[in-house]
């Protein structure tokens, strides 16, 4: 297969991927990357499991094609704590309020939320469910994930 | 095994001369949400897909005699426009209903249309506010009502080698309102067992001087029910005037038995719908 | 109870850290090294054909395939419970999703590739998809021989399920009201976030490790030993190891053929091979809920007491035989135990056809029987003119019932449950309107203190406590993700005097781990928690008689080496009766204390010092501290008759809704959502939320929007599109209510919560609609159009 060359800015690094064209985001962040946060659920942008944050906005990496991200910026859960291992205040809203139970539906749920809170700290329920629709989770119903993206957002707001 | 070449040429004459050498090995990909899943799938093997993401100058939302959005303009800049919300409210009922935020902040409104499913939400909305498609191919432009531009399920009069640019939405002289209903059995990522979409236009006396109805998922091609809109032309807006309305679109539909939903519940749906459609079309003229 | 310091806390699940940053390895992220192939299945194109020809040569050819499988080339060994069915199908198919062969390559995508260039011919043959036409003398037969080769000649399994208990006809004498329907549920999906996979890796002595998501690690191994055994690798060690799961809700409790299938492509090319379910082969080829159709007649007397219950079960057990063939064995539970009932009768006829063949799903049974029950009682009580909660009343469990199955009722805080639901709904004002909003209510009862299916109950667990003061803890479960971890190190920590922090903990190691059953029957709390708790205080003793013999060495070494800096030091005149024996120290925060002086200035020494000074001795006496417990309940196997007390104690709850139904387009939103559950005692109440909110999410699912469409034996709907789980936006208000009573048998009085969630839902909602619009829906999904159907049916 041939390959391209395709250089964009991942978790802060710039970085190049030679990979098929015909590879998507997902793809290129597990296989070349061995980023194995982002996961497919579905491989068909219906459940959400794979979704990254390309230039501030929530995407399924699963069905976005790899040659589009060349230039842009990509971050993935693997790139949002701390370089000193600060957890962000979504990771830790998780663990304290039971947003995470088997947790394969959490590394797209967050990066979900974090798009909505770095463009609207301080969001409704409505808001945050609207932001998440596209993440389905089997084990929480939801309640204690909206839960933690408020807390989250709480300990977001307190920072500034 | 899935493999192809990816292109993204930057203007409009670099995608012609693609297509044309190509043909239809050739597949025209915007944001890709249909195509992607669409090669998983296998409904498409092309050995080469052409971005039309290059063509920057595609993604717009303008007013200026009339309305002007661009093909690229995604679902997700149309839920964001307070312009769209206040005047084209169907439209953005309609965009802010498709999938889910990731699907909205990636798919574009011109390949939704071209994708052409009988389900698509935005048809509707664009039916009732009399929309026109733009295409250009490398003889020139052509303007087609939107109501001419579905043939039948995920078929167009969209040819091969043209690139649908543009949305034409002429602004409505004096109180119009519009009003999108995605009937699902799910809040969110889901297509709609019925959409319909309301235009009306009240006249100073509070008579409707001018309704538009737009249905889809009611026949193999979105349609406009027309003999709803002319019965409705000049009437009062009370429930009696509406449900009869409501019931003259719904025989106006062939809606058939699917996966998805059955016949008669989707012809009664037009007739629960369009009349609550219409009230909260012109609750919104009432507010602005 | 009340001094708890770390049971009874929201503590944070820090222990599952990985799962938020990424780190978490489930199945989908392991890769083995040594060349890791990758395995991938052919299913058939038909629900019911003979193979005439399998030709897989063009495939064998391809470049990067290593090995390919077929019925011809695979020992033609039986598997599965009723061993109705082979690894690789050669002569007959008998659904669409039948394995037909399986390839091992070098990438996915070569693998899927190699799949397109088997070739098989079909020579079509009848087919029948619908229990009742499948029980017909001349329906297609769907198997002609067992496992021992004996001709079949029915459809129907070798599987009567039959259960009474008193006398049905004398019930019906005592009976001032009687009624009778019959009621259904279809399939649906568990819907783990998590596709089903697994990575099978033989080493060169032929021993196996088996990377599955399994929540039986040692019966799954019993079952690939068997399985070895039978191919001619009798003694073949096992070891079964699980990664994260995501999820599984039912899904991991049998052996399914996938897994048989990776073992053999791993033993074919002596490589590490990984199979992984697509979305799509998760919904048309992972069996789901069982299905059930059940006609139920219950009888009351004028002062509303249950007289009698009859219940007849048909269910479509598809082509083969998994644990839904079993459902029955739970469904018993509520058919003869929920609510007080003198007089039962209830028998389940499982029936082969050509549709999917049914695993177990969060509630076993429970659930589809439930919805019979409940929906009956609504009924029952409009018949006999009585409110339906204060019927629930009359009847309800009460602690020292013995059950016509013969459950001893302990704790049960039944009453409690649907008193409080009674009263957050505002019941009394709300009930009877019939103008579009109604009230209803379900209850349930379901096993919470262990299950025994199998012979033996237990669970073992090891514990030791390092010279640093780390604990780790071998936990011979698994984990879905519900919080065992967390909960596990809080009554650790609660026992042994520690943090839960200090805890770290394995799970799911058959080589590491003594033996469970399973984490299943929501039973993982109360069995984990008892053998926890049972070896923490043997560690703890150990620590104990060590600090016995160690603290005065400390202390005394220490004033010497005061007296060596300082010679006017004079050493303190301590009472060291205080710390002569065990029983009068005791342990907390990691210190070690004496009770009568807790605040002691010499004699509070940290719990490491004291393991170290007793490890670094000198003299070839060091010890270390640990211990293991194995807990099997006092509890029996159901007899032939199908009773028995198979739970040390039982679980009770009752669900209440309050809906609204749009009477033109039949859609129903939900208004109000109470789950009143007993547990016992809430180890950790954040995460009892957590399970009552997944739960009742996915009840509402099973209740009003999911199903699984299949036409002529085909999945119609095998995606997340069409297949209707909830989002986000679809809000259901839930309020859980914990209900408290404590139990004597169970860890700090804890009962299992993880089933019980979701059992009532489905029939609560029912019965509020009922009470909306007038109309039952006898069928689950309870659809819009459902509801517009039966309202016209009324009105005519």
């Amino acid at each position: 297969m041939k390959k391209v060359s395709i250089s964009f800015t991942l978790n802060g690094d710039k970085v190049t991927a030679e990979v098929p064209p015909s590879w998507t985001l997902l793809n290129t962040l597990r296989e070349y990357f061995e980023l194995t946060g982002p996961k497919e659920g579905c491989g068909a942008g219906e459940c959400g499991a794979c979704t990254v944050i390309v230039d501030g906005k929530a995407v399924n990496s699963c069905i976005y094609p790899i040659p589009e991200i060349e230039g842009k910026s990509v971050t993935t859960i693997e790139g949002i704590a701390g370089k000193d291992g600060t957890l962000h205040p979504l990771q830790k809203a998780f663990i304290e309020n039971n947003g995470v139970q088997c947790g394969f539906c959490t590394s797209g749920m967050i990066m979900a939320a974090k798009a909505l809170l770095d463009h609207n700290p301080d969001p409704t329920e409505d808001e945050i469910r609207t932001d998440i629709a596209g993440n389905l989770c089997r084990c929480t119903g939801y309640v204690q994930i909206v839960e933690s993206i408020e807390k989250a957002g709480e300990m977001i707001r307190q920072e500034k | 095994m899935v493999d192809y070449d990816y292109k993204k040429p930057k203007s409009l004459k670099k995608v012609f001369g693609l297509l044309k050498e190509y043909g239809p090995k050739a597949t025209l990909i915007a944001g890709g949400t249909d195509v992607m899943i669409n090669i998983t799938n296998r409904e498409l093997s092309p050995e080469i897909l052409i971005s039309l993401q290059g063509l920057k100058d595609l993604c717009y939302i303008r007013k200026n005699n009339g309305y002007h959005i661009g093909a690229l303009t995604t679902h997700r800049m149309l839920e964001q426009s307070d312009m769209v919300r206040a005047e084209l409210s169907a439209l953005h009922d309609a965009a802010s209903q498709v999938g889910s935020v990731q699907i909205r902040n990636v798919a574009t409104v011109g390949g939704n249309i071209c994708n052409a499913a009988p389900s698509a939400d935005t048809a509707g909305p664009l039916l009732a506010l009399d929309a026109a498609v733009i295409l250009e191919g490398p003889n020139g432009r052509r303007r087609i009502p939107i109501a001419d531009f579905f043939t039948g399920p995920s078929e167009t009069v969209r040819k091969g080698n043209e690139v649908l640019i543009e949305f034409d939405i002429p602004e409505e002289p004096g109180r119009f309102g519009s009003a999108y209903w995605k009937h699902s059995r799910r809040k969110a990522m889901d297509l709609p067992l019925l959409g319909i979409a309301v235009g009306l236009t009240l006249s100073e006396s509070q008579e409707i001087s001018d309704a538009r109805i737009g249905l889809t998922v009611a026949a193999p091609v979105p349609i406009r029910a027309h003999k709803a809109e002319e019965f409705l032309k000049g009437k009062r807006l009370d429930d009696d005037v509406l449900a009869e309305a409501g019931k003259i679109a719904s025989s106006e539909a062939s809606p058939r038995d699917s996966l998805r939903g059955k016949a008669w519940y989707r012809r009664e749906m037009i007739e629960v719908f369009v009349p609550r459609m219409a009230k909260l079309a012109v609750e919104r003229i009432r507010s602005e | 109870m009340s001094n708890l310091l770390h049971v009874g806390k929201g503590t944070p699940r820090t222990i599952e850290i990985d799962k938020v940053t990424g780190r978490a390895i489930y199945i989908n992220d392991l890769k083995l090294p040594g060349g890791m192939l990758y395995g991938k299945i052919l299913y058939s194109n038909y629900a019911h054909a003979r193979i005439k020809r399998i030709d897989a040569s063009k495939a064998e050819g391809l470049p990067g395939v290593r090995a390919v499988l077929t019925g011809h080339n695979i020992p033609d060994v039986r598997v599965g419970f009723l061993k109705d069915q082979t690894v690789l199908k050669k002569d007959v198919v008998r659904q669409f999703r039948d394995e037909v062969a399986a390839v091992a390559a070098i990438s996915p995508e070569i693998a899927e590739d190699a799949l397109d260039l088997i070739e098989v011919e079909y020579e079509e043959l009848p087919a029948v998809f619908d229990p009742i036409e499948a029980m017909k003398e001349d329906a297609p037969l769907i198997h002609e021989v067992d496992a021992r080769g004996k001709p079949i000649r029915t459809n129907i399994l070798p599987l009567p399920w039959k259960f009474y208990a008193g006398d049905i006809e004398q019930g019906r004498k005592n009976s001032a009201y009687i009624v009778k329907d019959t009621v259904s549920t279809t399939w649906v999906n568990q819907c783990c976030m998590g596709t089903s996979g697994c990575v099978a890796e033989f080493h060169m002595n032929n021993d196996l490790t088996f990377h599955s998501q399994t929540n039986v690690v040692f019966l799954a191994k019993q079952r690939v030993m068997e399985y070895l055994s039978s191919i001619g690798m009798r003694g073949t060690n096992v070891r079964v190891v699980n990664p994260v799961v995501g999820g599984s809700f039912g899904t991991k409790l049998d052996t399914d053929i996938y897994e048989f299938i990776c073992i053999l492509l791993a033993l074919r090319t002596r490589k590490p091979v990984k199979i992984l379910f697509s979305r799509e082969e998760e919904f048309r080829a992972l069996p789901p809920r069982q299905p059930a159709v059940f006609t139920i007649e219950q009888g009351c007397d004028k002062e509303g007491r249950l007289t009698f219950r009859k219940a007849e079960a048909i269910l479509d057990n598809g082509a083969y035989t998994s644990w839904g063939a079993t459902t029955p064995s739970v469904m018993v539970m509520p058919m003869s135990s929920l609510y007080r009932v003198p007089n039962v009768s209830f028998e389940a006829t499982c029936v082969y056809t050509n549709n999917i063949y049914c695993q177990a799903m969060r509630g076993y049974g429970n659930p589809q029987a439930t919805f019979a029950v409940e929906s009956s009682m609504d009924t029952l009580a409009e018949e006999a003119g009585i409110d339906p909660a204060e019927f629930r009343l009359i009847n309800r469990n009460q602690s020292g019932d013995l059950t016509p199955m013969r459950l001893k009722i302990t704790s049960c805080g039944l009453e409690d449950c649907i008193n409080s639901v009674k009263q957050k709904l505002n019941w009394s004002e709300k009930r009877g309107k019939r103008k579009g909003k109604g009230v209803g209510m379900g209850s349930l009862i379901h096993v919470a203190g262990g299950a025994r299916v199998y012979k033996s109950d237990g669970h073992g667990m090891i514990v030791k406590v390092d010279q640093n003061g780390h604990i780790d803890v071998l936990d011979s479960g698994t984990d879905q993700g519900q919080g065992s971890p967390t909960i596990i190190s809080q009554m650790v920590a609660e026992t042994l005097g520690f943090r839960p922090e200090d805890v770290s903990l394995t799970l799911g190691d058959t080589g590491l781990c003594l033996w469970d059953a399973g984490t299943h029957a929501s039973r993982h709390t109360f069995m984990a928690g008892n053998a926890a708790v049972r070896a923490c205080e043997k560690v703890k003793q150990q620590i104990l008689e060590l600090a016995v013999e160690n603290i005065p060495k400390v202390v005394k070494s220490g004033f010497r080496s005061k007296k060596r800096k300082d010679p006017d030091f004079v050493e303190p005149d301590l009472d060291y009766t205080l710390i002569s024996k065990p029983e009068y120290l005791d342990i907390r925060d990691r210190m070690v204390f004496p009770k009568s002086d807790p605040e002691h200035p010499f004699f509070r020494v940290e719990v490491s010092q004291i393991i170290r000074d007793a490890l670094h001795v000198g003299t070839g006496e060091s010890k270390v501290v640990m211990a293991e417990a194995f807990y099997d309940p006092p509890t029996e196997m159901l007899d032939r008759e199908m009773k028995g007390n198979l739970s040390c104690t039982y679980a009770f709850g009752t669900t209440g809704v309050e809906v609204e139904v749009d009477e033109k387009t039949g859609e129903v939103k939900i208004l109000q959502l109470f789950a009143a559950h007993d547990v016992g005692k809430a180890i950790n109440p954040i995460l009892v939320k957590g399970q009552i909110y997944g739960a009742a999410y996915i009840g509402v699912g099973y209740g009003l929007t999911e199903e699984m469409k299949l036409e002529n034996g085909r999945v119609m709907n095998p995606n997340f599109l069409d297949y209707k789980m909830l989002t986000a936006k679809d809000v259901v208000p839930v309020e859980p209510i914990v209900i408290e009573p404590g139990d004597e048998d169970g860890p700090f009085g804890a009962k299992g919560i993880g089933e019980p969630g979701l059992v009532p839902t489905a029939p609560a909602i029912a019965n509020a609609i009922y009470d909306a619009i007038g109309v039952r829906i006898k069928s689950l999904p309870i659809t819009p159009e459902k509801i517009l159907e039966a309202l016209k049916e009324k009105r005519e």
